[in-house]
């Protein structure tokens, strides 16, 4: 029982907040002052810093989603996060 | 260049290859082996987001501004973070409503609004137009370029050819296409699996169009990406870094990306085709989370190539002008016209998808929301389906040509990007009912309305007028000067603002009063009573529902199942209305006339809302109903409510409570059932305000009889007693043991209680039989209103019932109780009578005993012992002795039949006849004789007999002479002979006949000789073993005791006696005397 309700609880907090905080982090990320960072005439490897920054965060999100999909899969197919925000 | 006959074909030839995969995937679908229910068609047919702005737009805007062009996309991709969440919440609530697009979505959510779902469809028509535009300019643009002329020849034969701009053309085509594909049916929630099909095939097709073309100038034309930045960097460094940076001067500011940002994420699904195919065609809510990652990745893969086609585009061609056409120019440049026919296809495709969905989706809200609320007026008819499906096709022309209409305004101005946005701030315009609506109970029509409108008045203002005046058709300085004059209404910089850019001012101000204004009326303005329901369930669509709520509506006239189908048969046609019914009804209950309960027909209602809902939209559908009920009379109301406060649906109110509690403090304070049932009459009027409250209760015969009763008296009910029959609803109840309810007495079916209750003016009324939980009622609570109809809700009515329940239990203790303390009474009263009876008894017995002699007379040479042993108190037997003389001892022993008190009686007047007749006659015989002839009459009369001995015994002669009456023999013990021997004589028993002889006969007694008398109580004494005492053992004692005196003789008889019946008792009296002779 223990063990079970353990990790349904954990899934569920991983699942449900992560989505959320990574919802914000990408708009933070995308936005002023943080893109200011990337936002200089620079080249790495001959691309465009910002450009470089946007692709590959893009990237690396989409890889996240599918990560979090993946990981977030029970066996039966179904998720176990009925409840709702 | 190509031709455009080719063109032309190809394109053809593209759209029925379209044709041709929808048909199938309708095929399929209607097989049952959809094609199109799974992720990645899902995920394409989202992708239907990636219009000809992305195909060739994104490139123009690349090659002019930037890196901007990738907001649009990275917004929605971002959104896919929370699609598990919202969309799947979105779709959740879209299958349970049959809801069937984005106005349907925001109109369902605040109380099926018409006027809001108008407002939605006009926002989506007038904002999608410049979007449409936009499509059409990309094709004939395209069209252009690919073939060098903006014209086609069109010849009809006898005629001369016309020209035929590629702009209308390409309208046209859309247009048609859109109109057999979204149209076929008139249900509007049903998946469209060919439609989806097709949008699949055309985001596909996009994409490898557009990639082909990235490849082939970026590793054909150039060396790869480092190559064509290097190259830039090389020629162009400022201008790549001005395409490769932000916020610079002249660059795009930060505001604006936080505005496209917010606008392309709200975009991506409250475009009203991004709503239809990412909600309304979702087949599967798991689909959803593949398509989180998969419809960014395809956005990401569309958008690789932009900025290499875009640099390199610059490269080739020296300027950004003329960029929106890269994709085209670039390969036909080099040479490569099948490429440029294939990117010209891809972004056909782009530019028809969108305009097909987009379209259909709009018509739909058209039909739906401007054009229902109209044709409701009209009585439906048969052809009223058809109409429905052709006004839906004219709604998608007229769409398109909106589009073509804005188009030849504006089109020549603005590059495909901006017109774009002007569409996407629209919608923006609907995020904050939207979301609210999902998440926020509070928020409600008024605000909705309210925020909407000055959004949407606001865009207008700020960025649709703006590009219908630098379009230059219309000469005003209103830009400049502002409206009426006044500098701080400029479109462009309202109040004074102007350090945005037109969009990020458009969305600031837009969204500014739209939020505002939604936040601000939602808090100010009341909720309206229709949009609780629906608020509840969207925001929380995922909580488990109770089994069933508590209606709190009730029809004002019952309506037949019939009538409801027909009104469906009339929208949705017969053969769906009736397998639909079938299916609600299940098993349910209907009754004679063809109804459902009362409490059933709101739910009917909404059912049949729901499943008119999926043709002509929720808000159409209530007032379809709606009008429909109002037509036959029958209107929705309010059920009374007699708490006269909101209760939570379930939860029982206070006052409930309160009132149960109150009646079992009544129950229990008294036993004394006028009072209970008093009181509770009391507190049940006082409580709910009803007029009258009368509690019946059966007689034996049946009759329902008033107990008691509270309120007003109406006499023509309190004086009637009913006899339980079914033609009255008070007598149905009491039979049927069924709360019987009319709510409406003007509906009432019962006609003589319906006559009654109009005769003394009671407007509802409600029998509830007094019954314990499964047993028979044992009479009727009736409640009487004169004032108020729709009374009783099914809450209400339980709570009523529960009271009477309880009344049940104190009538049936308190008749329990009496039951008991009369049968206590009574028992009590036989003690007692037993008591008095017992001692009158013992004082008979006590006289009775007195009558019998107690000594024996002393004489000399004779012994002599009587005892005589009553088996009840008193007894029948008798024995005496009479001296005669001084020298005859007379001895009798009789036994009257019974041993009661009647035996008694005779008994003691025998002894007196007796004695008195003693001295007057000499022979025994004759006393008898006599006897007979004095007791007979009483004898006769009681229906008694008297056996009787005589023995007259003289000392002097020692002669016994003797006489019997039917008596058992004495027993006679003589010495010479010895044994035993009985005294035999004739004579019939007393009280048998009037006139009896009675035969005399004498013996010699001898000294040592012992005469036994007795009574048959001792020889038919029986023990456990049903054997009989019997004279032999009588005989046996005599001759053991022999030498013994008579009283020892009688003490061995009576032990030997217990000795043989052990535990039993002697059922008879036992008389025993004995004579012995010295």
């Amino acid at each position: 029982m223990w063990p079970q309700l353990k990790r349904l609880l954990l899934t569920r907090l991983r699942f449900r907040e992560s989505w959320i905080i990574f919802f914000i982090l990408g708009a933070i990320m995308m936005n002023y002052p943080f893109i200011s960072i990337f936002n200089k005439p620079d080249r790495l490897l001959g691309i465009p810093l910002l450009y470089l920054y946007l692709q590959v965060g893009w990237v690396v999100s989409i890889f996240v989603i599918w990560l979090f999909n993946k990981a977030n899969v029970t066996p039966n197919g179904d998720d176990s996060s009925e409840e709702e925000l | 260049m190509l031709q455009p006959e080719l063109v032309i074909g190809v394109s053809l030839l593209y759209v029925l290859a379209l044709f041709g995969v929808a048909a199938w995937a309708d095929k399929r679908q209607s097989q049952q082996r959809s094609v199109v229910a799974n992720p990645h068609i899902y995920s394409l047919s989202i992708a239907v987001y990636a219009t000809s702005w992305t195909f060739y737009g994104s490139v123009g805007k690349a090659a002019t501004t930037g890196l901007d062009f990738l907001l649009i996309y990275l917004g929605p991709s971002l959104t896919a973070f929370s699609w598990w969440f919202v969309l799947r919440k979105t779709v959740r609530i879209c299958k349970e409503n049959n809801i069937t697009s984005i106005a349907d979505f925001i109109s369902s959510r605040y109380g099926k609004s018409q006027r809001l779902g108008g407002l939605v469809t006009i926002i989506a028509i007038l904002g999608v137009m410049p979007y449409i535009a936009l499509q059409l300019k990309a094709v004939s643009t395209s069209f252009e370029i690919l073939c060098g002329q903006p014209h086609i020849s069109v010849s009809l034969p006898g005629m001369t050819a016309i020209p035929v701009s590629s702009s209308a053309l390409a309208a046209g085509v859309l247009a048609l296409f859109a109109g057999i594909f979204g149209a076929r049916r008139i249900s509007s929630t049903g998946r469209h699996e060919g439609l989806v099909a097709a949008i699949a095939l055309e985001s596909l097709v996009k994409l490898c169009a557009f990639m082909a073309v990235g490849i082939f100038v970026t590793f054909f034309l150039f060396d790869g990406f480092p190559d064509i930045f290097g190259r830039m960097a090389a020629t162009r460094p400022e201008l790549l870094d001005h395409l490769t940076t932000f916020g610079g001067p002249g660059e795009v500011t930060y505001s604006s990306i936080f505005s496209m940002l917010v606008i392309s994420m709200g975009a991506i699904m409250l475009l009203p085709r991004q709503f239809h195919l990412m909600v309304i065609e979702n087949s599967d809510e798991l689909h959803i989370r593949e398509a989180m990652w998969l419809f960014p990745a395809y956005l990401f893969l569309i958008n690789l190539f932009v900025m290499p086609i875009a640099l390199a585009g610059i490269l080739l061609t020296g300027s950004s002008s003329g960029a929106d056409l890269f994709v085209l120019s670039l390969p036909l440049k080099s040479g490569h016209q099948w490429l440029a026919l294939l990117a010209f296809i891809g972004g056909f495709s782009a530019a028809a998808g969108m305009v097909m969905v987009e379209s259909i989706a709009i018509s739909t809200m058209l039909l739906d929301h401007l054009l229902m609320p109209i044709l409701v007026r009209i009585a439906p008819n048969g052809w009223f389906p058809g109409l429905l499906l052709n006004l839906k096709r004219a709604g998608i022309f007229l769409v398109v040509f909106l589009g073509y209409f804005y188009h030849s305004l504006v089109a020549e101005q603005y590059m495909l990007v901006n017109m774009g946005i002007i569409s996407f701030v629209a919608a923006a315009q609907f995020a904050p009912s939207f979301i609210g609506g999902l998440y926020w109970r509070r928020g409600n029509k008024a605000g909705a309305l309210m925020g909407m409108s000055m959004g949407f008045a606001l865009w207008f203002y700020t960025l649709l007028l703006p590009s219908l005046i630098q379009s230059g058709r219309w000469q005003t300085t209103l830009l400049e000067k502002g409206l009426f004059g006044f500098s701080l209404l400029r479109p462009t910089a309202l109040f004074g603002i102007d350090e945005f850019d037109l969009n990020s001012h458009a969305v600031f101000w837009s969204l500014l009063f739209n939020i505002g204004g939604y936040l601000a009326f939602s808090i100010l303005m009341p909720k309206d009573e229709r949009e609780k329901e629906p608020a509840e369930k969207f925001v929380s669509v995922f909580k488990p529902r109770e089994e069933e709520s508590w209606e709190k509506k009730r029809l004002s006239k019952p309506v037949t199942i019939m009538q409801f189908v027909n009104l469906m048969a009339k929208f949705v046609g017969e053969e769906q209305a009736s397998s639909a019914i079938a299916s609600y009804l299940g098993d349910r209950e209907i009754d004679e006339n063809g109804r459902v309960s009362e409490f059933e027909l709101p739910s009917l209602k909404r059912f049949i809302e729901k499943t008119l809902a999926s043709s002509v939209g929720a808000a159409a559908a209530g007032a379809i109903v709606e009008s429909y009920l109002s037509d036959l009379g029958s209107r929705m109301e309010s059920f009374y409510d007699v708490f006269r406060t909101v209760r939570a649906s379930l939860e029982e109110s206070r006052e409930s409570l309160y009132v149960r509690l109150r009646a079992s403090e009544i129950m229990n304070r008294t036993l004394d059932l006028q009072i209970i049932i008093d009181d509770l009459l009391d507190l049940i009027r006082k409580e709910f305000g009803f007029n009258l409250v009368v509690v019946r209760l059966a007689t034996a015969g049946g009759m329902l009889k008033v107990r008691g009763f509270r309120g007003t008296e109406i006499k023509k009910i309190t004086r009637t007693d009913w006899e339980a029959e079914v033609n009255t609803y008070i007598g149905d109840a009491f039979l049927s043991n069924k709360i019987q309810f009319v709510n409406d007495v003007n509906h009432a079916t019962k006609l003589v209680s319906r006559d009654l209750m109009e005769t003394v003016g009671v407007r509802s009324f409600a029998h509830i039989p007094i019954a314990r939980q499964g047993e028979a009622p044992i009479g009727i609570l009736s409640v009487f209103s004169q004032d108020i109809v729709g009374l009783f809700t099914e809450q209400f009515l339980q709570l009523l019932s529960s009271l009477a329940g309880q009344l049940a239990q104190a009538i049936t203790i308190v008749f329990q109780m009496e039951a008991r303390e009369r049968e206590r009474k009574a028992k009590e009263q036989a003690l007692l009578e037993n008591a008095r009876v017992l001692r009158e008894m013992e004082i008979a017995k006590q006289i009775q005993r007195s009558l019998l002699p107690t000594t024996p007379p002393a004489l000399p040479g004779v012994l002599v012992a009587g005892s005589c042993l009553p088996a009840a108190h008193v007894g029948g037997d008798y024995f005496d002795y009479f001296l005669r003389g001084d020298d005859t001892l007379d001895i009798v022993i009789a036994d009257v039949s019974g041993h009661n008190v009647g035996a008694a009686l005779i008994m003691a007047e025998t002894r007196s006849v007796l004695r008195a007749h003693v001295q007057r006659t000499v022979h025994p015989g004759e006393l008898m004789q006599r006897l007979n002839e004095l007791l007979y009459d009483d004898l006769s009369r009681s229906e008694l007999f008297i056996s009787m001995f005589y023995v007259s015994y003289s000392f002097k002669s020692r002669l016994l002479r003797y006489a019997n009456a039917g008596h058992n023999r004495p027993l006679l013990l003589k010495r010479q002979p010895a044994g035993c021997s009985d005294l035999d004589t004739e004579g019939l028993i007393l009280g048998v006949l009037p006139q009896v002889l009675f035969e005399e006969k004498s013996v010699q007694l001898d000294p040592g000789d012992i005469l036994l008398l007795y009574t048959d109580g001792i020889i038919e004494a029986q023990n456990a073993a049903e054997e009989f005492f019997g004279i032999d053992r009588l005989c046996k004692t005599l001759n053991l005791m022999r030498d013994d005196t008579p009283d020892a003789i009688i003490s061995a008889l009576f032990e030997n006696l217990d000795e043989f019946l052990q535990e039993a008792l002697p059922k008879d009296d036992i008389t025993l005397v004995v004579l012995k002779l010295a």
